[in-house]
């Protein structure tokens, strides 16, 4: 099975703090991300990762009546946003769960497990 | 019409769960392992009767699916993994005479997949009871009051869910088996407990779910004969089910422990379910349902109230939910302490919109002689409740403490 494990936490908590700070803190759950990454390698070689820039930077885009509308920021006004995302194959949603739950952000946000559709 | 003992409904049920089991395990995938099992149902159906039953049903069952699973895959022509699942399917023994019980086992995983706690509740209870139960959809239907297409559709999503988000069909490893096992045992005694007090209707006793869930709770115990839970859960149903006859009194309305016609009470089921206990206790390694079987076992061999209180502070210790908790309320002022029970179940959060509370609440303030508390209390109970039997018994007391009756 192929899922996507979507990272969502609150950007707004990266907000007003400076470099130092944010540096502590990424030091911080280094060594959770280096497990990660090593525990998804196991499982799937070819499984992949990419971190997105803030959900505040983003556009959104919309066609009305044939016209392009693009406004600013995140579609939806949660708290949580996408701040990341995983592609991987792997046997099961029970090993899913497991890989989803070792990410950091499963402890200060969460996590969704969504697998892809193959047709 | 009956093969030896056994009617061909029993036989059903029986055969149901291993032939979905194994052709699951070589087909990959639940949904196509059932219509093969089903066709081959049908064609038993209208065979059987008319030629006899097959020396050996399972074999006959799964080699019928089996040949006909290979027959549809072969007409399909745009099915991928066609030539891997005839393949797969070639080697599955194919003599209707021969003994089934050479080939693994599947019920287990099968039991595990339908409990699995990605699914909701309602669906691994509807999904336990058509798989592993082998009951029909007609019939699941009518013990939980839905309609059949009601159901139908709730099995359908279910099973596309198994499929599409990949729950694996598998005993879980050991890094995830105790917390499934507890999830497969909640489930069993759910079904027990719709059985067992059913929560709208006149039907309080539901006899067949409690029946199934006895018989699907010993599948368990046969199958995992290391878990301790698993026979704690098998002794509490049964003795449970055992006091069913005095649970109802005459004009249907609810009869108190405490007032039960015990002469009514299964002797049997008591028997067995003291059996069961004792060898739950001899793993020493309590759980919560041995522990609630001990506190029914004890209201069976007739242990004093302070005994069964200890059982529930016991209990309390490792679930410490709110229900345990007013149980525990009540036993302590059973065993002679109102006035603590009261103060227990007054500490107790999170439990609102359960009848049962505010029944327990009106209950110690009447020994009491608190009677307006009481009668308060008892049209609390009578809000939230809408089963008939218990709004007779509620409404009875509620006269008695007003004067009125």
């Amino acid at each position: 099975m192929k899922y996507a494990l979507l990272v969502y936490s609150d950007q707004s908590a990266w907000d007003g703090i400076d470099e130092e700070e944010a540096a502590r803190r990424r030091a911080e759950s280094m060594p959770q991300w280096i497990a990660l990454f090593e525990e998804m390698g196991k499982a799937d070689p070819e499984s992949t990762g990419r971190e997105l820039v803030a959900a505040s930077e983003a556009k959104v885009v919309r066609v009305v009546d044939g016209e392009t509308i693009v406004t600013d920021g995140p579609f939806a006004e949660t708290k949580e946003q996408i701040g990341g995302l995983f592609l991987t194959t792997l046997p099961d949603l029970d090993e899913a769960i497991r890989l989803a739950a070792l990410v950091p952000a499963a402890e200060y946000g969460s996590m969704e497990v969504r697998p892809i559709v193959e047709r | 019409m009956t093969a030896g003992r056994l009617s061909l409904d029993e036989i059903f049920r029986e055969e149901w769960p291993r032939a979905v089991g194994i052709l699951t395990r070589v087909l990959g995938d639940l949904s196509l392992a059932e219509d093969a099992v089903q066709e081959a149902f049908a064609t038993a159906v209208e065979r059987w009767p008319r030629d006899g039953v097959p020396r050996s049903p399972g074999a006959w069952i799964l080699t019928t699916a089996r040949n006909g699973a290979i027959d549809r895959i072969r007409r399909e022509k745009t099915f991928a993994r066609k030539a891997e699942l005839l393949a797969r399917l070639e080697d599955v023994p194919a003599d209707a005479d021969a003994d089934v019980s050479s080939i693994p086992d599947e019920r287990l995983a099968l039991l595990f997949t339908c409990c699995h706690p990605a699914l909701a509740v309602e669906a691994r209870i509807a999904l336990t009871l058509r798989e592993v139960a082998g009951l029909q959809t007609p019939e699941i239907a009518r013990a939980f009051l839905v309609t059949e297409p009601t159901l139908a559709q709730r099995l359908v999503r279910a099973k596309r869910r198994l499929r599409e988000t990949g729950i694996p069909f598998r005993v879980p490893p050991d890094h995830l088996l105790p917390e499934r096992v507890r999830d497969v045992l909640r489930v069993l005694y759910l079904v027990f407990n719709e059985g067992y007090a059913a929560t709208a209707g006149e039907a309080l006793v539901r006899r067949e779910l409690c029946a199934e869930a006895i018989r699907l709770t010993k599948l368990v115990c046969v199958l995992m004969p290391d878990e301790p839970e698993a026979f704690g859960l098998l002794a509490l149903l049964l003795l449970h089910d055992a006091r069913r006859e005095a649970r109802v009194g005459p004009d249907g309305e609810l009869v108190l422990l405490a007032d039960q016609d015990r002469a009514l009470w299964d002797e049997r089921s008591i028997a067995e379910g003291l059996h069961v206990l004792r060898r739950a206790e001899a793993f020493r390694l309590p759980g919560p349902y041995q522990l609630q079987a001990a506190i029914a076992a004890g209201h069976a061999e007739g242990a004093t109230p302070d005994v069964i209180a200890a059982t529930y502070a016991a209990l309390e210790q490792l679930d410490p939910s709110p229900v345990v908790r007013l149980n525990r309320a009540v036993a302590v002022a059973l065993a002679g302490d109102v006035a603590a029970g009261l103060a227990l179940i007054d500490e107790i959060q999170g439990l609102d919109g359960y009848s049962y509370l505010p029944a327990a609440r009106a209950d110690l303030l009447r020994r009491l002689d608190r009677r307006d508390e009481a009668a308060a209390s008892y049209r609390e109970a009578l809000a939230l409740t809408d089963n008939a039997p218990e709004r007779r018994f509620l409404e009875r007391r509620l006269r008695e403490v007003t004067g009125s009756g």
